[in-house]
């Protein structure tokens, strides 16, 4: 099953902080691919949700870039600034927060880790 | 493997650029994605193009060039102090226009010539009425037809409110 993207474009921001806090740096494919792995496919992050995300949070300056050349293509790694990691915490401490508050309302167990 | 060659990058480019795609690092990160998906998933002596038109819709829902005005929402969002929906946008333009008059009839209450306080709200509320039909009956003409009369702001449109510009619709 995977989610509907209503559901995970709330979302987005802070899977992409969370998962360039736990990598040094990563690029856009690398991303998308990683989201796969972590959800056994639950979560397929779309191009088009994620580089003008990835876009905003560098005009935030909350991420940093690195650009390699492989041959005439530019591969762009970005990784969290220190802003970037403060605002991480707090995305990911607001979602589990959410998160808590929704399974009261709904009703749900949460699995937890 | 496959080996993506320049001829290849010329095409992605070309393509990318004559779908609406000017911004140049989204155009070099699509152009990565789009390279490391050929690499992935060809043999050497695929065909290219027919891969690339099979694999370039998953990246948008109607357009591609939906990934370039995303990407400008979001930066210019960021520089706006209001988003707002178009009904929000027309209740505001509504108290802009009526409320100077609302508040100039009650600053006029209890003037000369005024019998008693309930004569005086009386007047209010005529003088309000008269003078608000005008902008009433336009903006809801405005807001029921949006594609006669209103092509600005078309239906689903959001409405950024910044200092430059004041005023920006984002189409749906």
């Amino acid at each position: 099953m995977t989610y509907s993207s209503e559901l995970i474009k709330g979302t987005l921001k802070t899977i992409v902080l969370k998962l360039l806090a736990d990598n040094k740096k990563m690029y856009g494919y690398e991303i998308t691919q990683k989201v796969k792995e972590l959800t056994q496919d639950r979560i397929q992050i779309t191009e088009g949700a994620l580089y003008p995300t990835l876009h905003a949070l560098e005009a935030d300056k909350l991420v940093t870039t690195q650009t390699e050349y492989i041959g005439r293509r530019v591969r762009k790694y970005y990784s969290l600034s220190a802003a970037g990691k403060t605002v991480s915490k707090e995305k990911v401490s607001e979602l589990a927060a959410f998160m808590n508050t929704m399974a009261l309302l709904l009703d749900l167990q949460l699995k937890t880790r | 493997m496959f080996t993506i060659t320049d001829s290849h990058i010329d095409f992605i480019l070309c393509d990318l650029r004559a779908k609406g795609i000017r911004i140049d690092d989204l155009q070099n990160n699509l152009l990565d994605h789009i390279c490391i998906l050929a690499e992935e998933n060809l043999e050497d002596g695929d065909d290219f193009e027919m891969f690339y038109r099979s694999n370039i819709p998953r990246f948008y829902r109607q357009q591609l060039y939906e990934i370039e005005e995303e990407t400008l929402f979001l930066l210019k969002r960021r520089k706006c102090f209001a988003l707002l929906s178009r009904l929000q946008f027309f209740l505001l333009l509504f108290v802009l226009l009526i409320g100077p008059i609302i508040c100039w009839t009650i600053a006029t209450l209890g003037g000369p010539g005024q019998k008693n306080d309930a004569d005086a709200i009386i007047r209010a509320c005529e003088g309000g009425f008269v003078f608000s039909l005008f902008p009433l009956v336009t903006l809801l003409v405005l807001f029921l037809t949006p594609e006669r009369f209103d092509p600005l702001i078309p239906k689903g449109a959001r409405i950024l409110l910044g200092w430059r510009p004041l005023v920006e619709i984002v189409r749906p």
